[in-house]
Formats: C-alpha cells, sequence, structure tokens
C-alpha cells in the first residue's frame, strides 16, 4: 500500500495515500479559541482556511508536540490537515505484518519501527462528533486493519 | 475613430435602455405610492424622451413611436389633465414592457406584441442568461445585448478567482517584507509597488463584489407582482420594503428569489382580505405586504409580513387531521408551522394564480436547498410573517478588530452597542458578578480572553465592549481597539464540531487567519461560566468555616445534596425537615443564613421566613428560598414574606447555589 507516514514524536503513523493532496511545512496556526483540544487551530493555505488536527490526541496518544509539518487531506467534507512532528515521508508498505494490541489496527513495519495504520474516516467523524476516537477498549475505533481511500 | 456599425449602435442602445426601463419601473411603482408626486413625473417623461430619441438614433422607429405614446400620456399627467389611476400607471406599465421586448431586453416570458400587462421584468442586476436574450429577442439586437458583456460565470470560478487575489495580495505583502528586511528598501518608496498594492487592492475590491448583491435587485420584481396581483383581485396593497441593501451571495439570492415570489403571491393571494373584508374586519382598507430583509451574524433574514387575516389554523388542524397527524398541545405557532410540512398544503396555502399550483412545502424545499430555514408567525386576524433565514457563506461584515488576550478578534458591528473605558466608579457587584454602568443600565463584565479559554487570571486595563443580542447585553474587558473594517467571512469547515462563540475567520491581507466572534454565542458562554462558577465562584479558604448555613427540606436527598455542596465550599452546615423543626434549631443557636424549600409538612417556606421575620433574634439572619414552584407570584410571594432570594429548583445547579449564598453572606462574613 502506498502511504505517507507521519512521524508524531516517538510514534508513527501511516495515512493511504489516495487522501493526501500535499504535504505543508511549519504553518502558520492560529488557535481556534473554544474548540476541541483535537483542533490544533486553523492555517491559510493559499487563501483556503484550513483546520490542522492533533492525530496523537484524536488516537488517544497524548499530544502532538510542536508541528513541523502538516499533511493536507483532501476529503468530502473540505480539506483538513494533520500534525507530524518531523518529516512526513512516502513510502510503499507491504502486507501488514500484526495489528495493534491497543486498537486492533493494522502495523507495518518501517526499518526499526512500527506505524499503525490510520482510519481517516473515522478520525473525520470523531472530530465532527467532538468525541476522541477509540478509548482502549472501546469498540469504535479509528485504527483499522484496512485503509479505505475516499471515493 | 471608426464609425459604429448600426449593430454596435443598437448594442449600446440596449444597454442604456435595460438601465432606463429598470429606472422607469421603480419610477412608475413609486408613482402610485406617492399619488403622482410631481418630480417623479418629471423624470419619468425625461426618461422616455431619452428613450424615444436614442431609439430614433439606433434606427428602431417602432420603439421610438411606443416612446412617443407613453410620453403623451405622461404630458397629460403633468399638465394636470389626468390623474395617475391604477388604470393609467396599468397601461405605463404595459407600456414599458413593451419597450422591453422591441428592444429586445424582456424577461423571458414576456408576451412577444406590445403593450400587453405580464410578467414582469427581469432584476436588472441579477446576470441574465444569453440564451433567455436569444430567444426572446430580435435577433440582432439580442446579439448586441449578449456582446455587451453579460455573462454567465459559474459560482466556483468566482469563488477561485476570490481566492487567487487573496493569495496575490498576500504574496505582495511578503514581496514587500523581503524588500525591506533583505534590501532594506522602503517597499512604500517604490513607486512601481504602490502601483501594483493600488491595483491588487482595486482587484480584491471588485473580486469580492462579483458574488455579493443586494436583496434590491429582485424587489422590483416583487413589487411589481403584488401590485398587478392586487389590481386583478381588487385588492388595495400598499407594498414596502425594508433594509433592502443588505447584501447577500448572489447565487443564495437567485435561489430565494422564486421562494420569495411564492410568498409574496400567497400573501396576495390568500393572506390580505378584500377592501370590503378588512372594513368589516375594522381594518384599514388598505393592507401592507412588507419585505424586511436584515443581515444577523453569519445569516440574513428576509421576512415577508401581511396584514391580512393570518394563516387559517382551524383549517390546518382539519388538514393535520386527515393526514393523521394529532396537533392536540401544540402551539398556534407549532400548527401554522405545519403548513410548511410536505402534503399538508390546504388550499388556503397553495399557490395557484396563474396556475403554477406551488405548495410551501416546496416554498420550504427550495429555501432548505439554500442551506436556509424557514418560519411562520401567524396571529388569526392580524397578519401572517413568513421568514427565511439563509446563512451567508460569503458576506462583508462590518467589523470591530480587537485585541485580546494576546489575540485579535474580529466582532460584527451590528452587534455592538458601544465601546467605553472601564471606570472602577462604574463598577458594581451583584449576584456575585462584576457589573458595570452601561446608559444606567448594569450589565455583567467578562474578561473577553478567559471567556475564549484563554490566558486566565491575566489582568488587562483596556476598554470595554458592549455587545447586544436580541434580550441582553454584555460587557467583555479587551487588552484594546485595533479598529474597524469589512471583513469577508467564511465558514469554518464542516470537518469541524460546533465551535460555540466563533461565527466564521477571515483570511487577512497578510495571510494570516483572523476569527470572527460570534456576539449571541459569546454571550452565552460568559453566563454559563458565571452560572456554573466555573470561574467566579472563589475557592473557600482552608481551616475556618466561612459561615454557617440551615438547610430545610423534607426531601431528604436535596437536603444531602445541599449539604454536601456547601460543606465542600467551606461552610458548616445543619438540616431541617419542616419549618418547625428550623425553627427550634435556630433557637438553640442562630445560623448565618437558612436556605429553605417551600413546600413542607407543619410550617412550609412562606410560614417560616414570616416567622424567622417576626423574631427580633432571628430577624436579621438573610433567607434564601428554593423551590419547584417557578411562577412570578410565588416568587413575589417568597419576597413579601421576607426572603432574601428565590431560587427555582428546576434552575439548580452547583453554580448558583454558591452564587446566592456568597452573595447573600458576601457582606456578612
Amino acid at each position: 500500500m502506498d502511504a505517507v507516514l507521519l512521524p508524531v514524536g516517538d510514534a508513527l503513523y501511516a495515512v493511504p495515500t489516495s487522501w493526501v493532496r500535499e504535504v505543508v511545512t511549519t504553518p502558520a496556526l492560529t488557535r481556534l479559541v473554544t474548540a476541541p483540544a483535537t483542533v490544533l487551530g486553523l492555517f491559510n493555505l493559499r487563501g483556503e482556511i484550513v483546520p490542522l488536527l492533533d492525530v496523537a490526541a484524536l488516537l488517544g496518544a497524548g499530544r502532538t508536540g510542536p508541528v513541523a509539518f502538516a499533511v493536507v487531506l483532501d476529503t468530502r467534507l473540505g480539506v483538513v490537515a494533520l500534525s507530524a512532528t518531523s518529516f512526513p515521508a512516502r513510502r510503499m508498505l507491504d502486507a501488514a505484518p500484526g495489528t495493534s494490541d491497543l486498537s486492533g489496527a493494522a502495523t507495518y513495519r518501517v526499518g526499526r519501527q512500527l506505524a499503525v495504520l490510520v482510519d481517516v474516516q473515522a478520525v473525520l467523524d470523531a472530530v465532527t462528533a467532538h468525541h476522541p476516537v477509540s478509548p482502549p477498549g472501546a469498540p469504535h475505533t479509528a485504527l483499522h486493519t484496512t485503509g479505505a481511500g475516499h471515493g | 475613430m471608426p464609425v459604429l456599425s448600426d449593430q454596435q449602435v443598437r448594442g449600446l442602445f440596449a444597454q442604456e435602455a435595460e438601465v432606463r426601463l429598470s429606472h422607469l419601473g421603480q419610477l412608475l411603482l413609486g408613482l402610485e405610492q406617492t399619488d403622482g408626486d410631481r418630480t417623479a413625473v418629471d423624470s419619468i417623461f425625461r426618461e422616455l424622451h431619452t428613450i424615444k430619441g436614442s431609439s430614433a438614433v439606433a434606427g428602431l422607429p417602432e420603439v421610438s413611436v411606443l416612446a412617443h405614446e407613453l410620453e403623451d400620456l405622461i404630458s397629460d399627467l403633468r399638465t394636470g389633465g389626468s390623474q395617475p389611476t391604477p388604470d393609467v400607471v396599468d397601461a405605463l406599465l404595459a407600456g414599458l414592457d413593451g419597450l422591453a421586448v422591441l428592444i429586445g431586453i424582456a424577461a423571458p416570458g414576456t408576451p412577444p406584441a406590445p403593450p400587453a400587462p405580464s410578467a414582469p421584468p427581469a432584476p436588472p442586476d441579477v446576470v441574465v442568461e444569453p440564451g433567455e436574450n436569444a430567444v426572446s429577442a430580435p435577433p440582432p439586437v439580442a446579439a448586441a445585448a449578449t456582446a455587451a458583456g453579460v455573462v454567465m460565470v459559474p459560482l466556483e470560478r468566482l469563488d477561485e478567482l476570490n481566492r487567487l487575489v487573496s493569495e496575490s495580495a498576500s504574496a505582495h505583502l511578503r514581496v514587500g517584507r523581503m524588500l525591506s528586511d533583505r534590501y532594506g528598501t522602503d517597499p512604500a518608496s517604490i513607486s512601481e509597488f504602490n502601483d501594483l498594492s493600488r491595483a491588487l487592492n482595486d482587484l480584491q475590491d471588485r473580486a469580492m463584489r462579483t458574488q455579493m448583491v443586494p436583496v434590491s435587485t429582485i424587489t422590483d420584481t416583487l413589487h411589481r407582482v403584488v401590485r398587478d396581483l392586487a389590481r386583478a383581485q381588487g385588492k388595495d396593497i400598499r407594498w414596502d420594503t425594508r433594509g433592502t441593501d443588505t447584501e447577500l451571495d448572489r447565487g443564495v439570492l437567485l435561489r430565494l428569489s422564486d421562494s420569495l415570489l411564492h410568498l409574496v403571491r400567497n400573501a396576495v393571494d390568500h393572506g390580505v382580505e378584500t377592501p370590503a373584508e378588512r372594513a368589516a374586519a375594522g381594518k384599514a382598507s388598505q393592507a401592507t405586504i412588507r419585505l424586511h430583509a436584515m443581515q444577523l451574524g453569519s445569516e440574513v433574514i428576509i421576512a415577508v409580513t401581511d396584514d391580512g387575516r393570518g394563516v387559517d389554523l382551524d383549517r390546518v388542524r382539519q388538514e393535520a387531521a386527515r393526514h393523521g397527524l394529532g396537533t392536540e398541545g401544540l402551539t398556534d405557532e407549532d400548527v401554522a408551522a405545519l403548513t410548511l410540512r410536505s402534503g399538508l398544503s390546504t388550499t388556503a396555502f397553495v399557490t395557484d394564480v396563474s396556475g403554477r399550483g406551488v405548495g410551501l412545502d416546496v416554498v420550504r424545499a427550495n429555501v432548505e436547498a439554500a442551506r436556509g430555514r424557514i418560519e411562520v408567525r401567524s396571529r388569526p386576524g392580524e397578519g401572517a410573517e413568513f421568514r427565511v433565514v439563509v446563512p451567508i457563506t460569503l458576506a462583508v461584515l462590518r467589523c470591530l478588530l480587537v485585541e485580546a488576550g494576546g489575540s485579535r478578534y474580529a466582532l460584527p458591528f451590528h452587534r455592538v452597542v458601544r465601546t467605553q473605558l472601564d471606570d472602577v466608579d462604574d463598577r458594581v457587584r451583584a449576584e456575585g458578578r462584576a457589573l458595570t454602568w452601561v446608559d444606567r443600565q448594569a450589565v455583567p463584565v467578562s474578561v473577553l480572553a478567559e471567556t475564549l479559554g484563554e490566558t486566565a487570571g491575566q489582568r488587562t486595563d483596556g476598554p470595554l465592549v458592549v455587545l447586544a443580542d436580541a434580550e441582553r447585553r454584555h460587557a467583555f474587558k479587551i487588552d484594546r481597539l485595533v479598529g474597524q473594517r469589512d471583513v469577508v467571512l467564511k465558514g469554518l469547515s464542516q470537518v469541524l464540531p460546533n465551535v460555540p462563540a466563533v461565527a466564521g475567520a477571515s483570511v487577512e491581507p497578510d495571510g494570516s487567519i483572523l476569527l470572527v466572534l460570534d456576539p449571541p454565542g459569546l454571550m452565552q458562554r460568559a453566563r454559563h461560566r458565571h452560572t456554573t462558577g466555573e470561574h467566579e465562584v472563589e475557592e473557600p479558604p482552608a481551616g475556618r468555616p466561612r459561615g454557617s448555613i440551615l438547610v430545610v427540606d423534607d426531601a431528604l436527598t436535596v437536603r444531602e445534596l445541599q449539604r454536601s455542596i456547601l460543606e465542600r465550599a467551606g461552610f458548616s452546615v445543619r438540616v431541617a425537615s419542616d419549618g418547625v423543626q428550623a425553627l427550634s434549631l435556630l433557637a438553640v443557636e442562630p445560623s448565618d443564613l437558612v436556605i429553605s424549600d417551600v413546600e413542607m409538612p407543619h410550617l412550609d417556606g412562606f410560614g417560616l421566613t414570616e416567622a424567622i421575620r417576626s423574631d427580633a433574634a432571628l430577624a436579621n439572619i438573610p433567607v434564601l428560598l428554593l423551590s419547584s414552584r417557578s411562577t412570578e407570584l410565588d416568587r413575589e410571594r417568597g419576597l413579601h414574606a421576607g426572603a432574601d432570594g428565590y431560587i427555582v429548583k428546576s434552575g439548580f445547579d452547583e453554580g448558583s447555589l454558591l452564587t446566592a449564598v456568597d452573595r447573600l453572606l458576601g457582606g456578612r462574613l
């Protein structure tokens, strides 16, 4: 599977390339007051106002540190971006070698690290509904064994 | 300079005539309402005279002849030979329609042969499809009109254009910064740079305007419909508009125009009574249909109001029953709203004028397609109001720019009552919160940054901005005022949840993002923070109890709930299950405060309060009544008995209880 890898601190997440429009370096963020903590802020992408989501917070894995990159996704509901703390590389992932103990999502070996596949649609639904994705043990999870691109 | 071809001359004439005919239409409709105002008559004469002259030059003798005939009619008015009766105005309006057809700028559906009164001309400022002209107009002139520059542009393309223009402007700013940072040159000293700045500013302004049109672009059409229909039905109706300079997205307005047309037809057709019926009902014989447009936050409200008979509620109930819908327990307003439901259009709500039977449910569907909503208010015998509320995804919003907590925010100007210095002498406290005097009214004060959840506790000595919604006012303390500006409000991404207190955002010229706050949401948030005690209620000091409270309630749960809340807040608490027990406890040792239920066995809350007030040893103890009775009468009775406060149980929560307690004990401990 063709994916973009999102390094967030020590962790590594993978997003299917079909979602990704572009990668932006250190976007100038405007904090969106009164929004949930999973929304890191808004930035201007050539005149478009794009919300930046904290992928780590959404997956219940703590908070993202200083945002170095934003991976811009095209979705049915408009453009959104996910945060990354270092450069998001594009990588061909082999068949899933395992699943995450925490969420049951597919994990891929990338060098000496494991990348966890992000179910983008579930992440977006969670933001819209304003509830965190996949509290440990919950049936609803944003981490799935197969990545669904958008149609 | 080359001589213009005949076709070019006619093209120019068509452009000129379109503007003049539109103006003439307005003047004629106005004539009826101003009863033949002399200035208007003169203007009409001048316009017709000009059309006559120009059409002769353009080689359109039949236009010239018709214009001349109309001119004669007006001449009679000028000399006083005739009066601007509806018949005269009918003839003049029909003549205008005829001119439009002859010139080739008539709206689709206008009959080919002049003069004949019929459908209104197209609103001049709305984009007209070139194809429509081609159908209804004589070929050479129509081609010229099309060539004159009326083009259908998809809205997405305009969106894209706007975005790119803003992006160019911000790239230009960045170049300016680069010039000064890297080369030490002040960009303002370079005339080429300044030329480009000006051009980009103008471009940005024009590009933005391409999307926005005032509501007035469709009101002439509506006025004409009302007038013609009223005449046909023998009704006397005055058309009135307000706020028609309210601008909204052209796409939204175009989608709405049909719905508004139906609402207006409905009002004439079914709302307004005949003069005889009105006289019998003791109403003025002339009815009024009013269109009132206004912008509220990121929405535009267009209300069509008539002073006719109102929605026939009985009939709606019958129809609802026929469809198996129960209307028991529904308010009149709810019943009126049923007319908007699919399948429930009673004959009274079907617009069958001109054979186009369209029910209000279709109007609703159209409004909802424009991401709006429709509401009905009706008073039997007094009239009905249909309100169409649509969002403006792209609206020019005049805003006050402020800085709070180190960030910049925009506040929609129409919600700003005033700004004033935060004078310590104006500050008062009541119910545990800070207030300030604004026009002799005490208005609550909050720190804007804190309300937004930013930098709690940081002091600022900036001014106050007083905001208002429909019901109340609220003052917000800010760091400083920055200025005022028109901003183009963009909605936030649909991915985001509803963000309270934020109406949208705007991209600034320097590329940064400016948040536009939503004053009603902001005020609600400030009130909520206060009532839940999220911020205002102080932490209890450790050690010595803050005071002693006697809680009186026959319900164990309520009693114990109050006890736990109050003890956690640092009070020492005693409890009693009725008034008699409370009095005996107070006889042993008075409390600093009594909180009592109203309905209790043996001695109720009113009785207990009266007993406390009549006992000299206890008379100064404040009493707070807590009741499930919420009527004003109960509250008055409690206060009459001598209570110092009255809390309704349904609105009871920890914050409001502690706030009330703090207020009553504040000065004593």
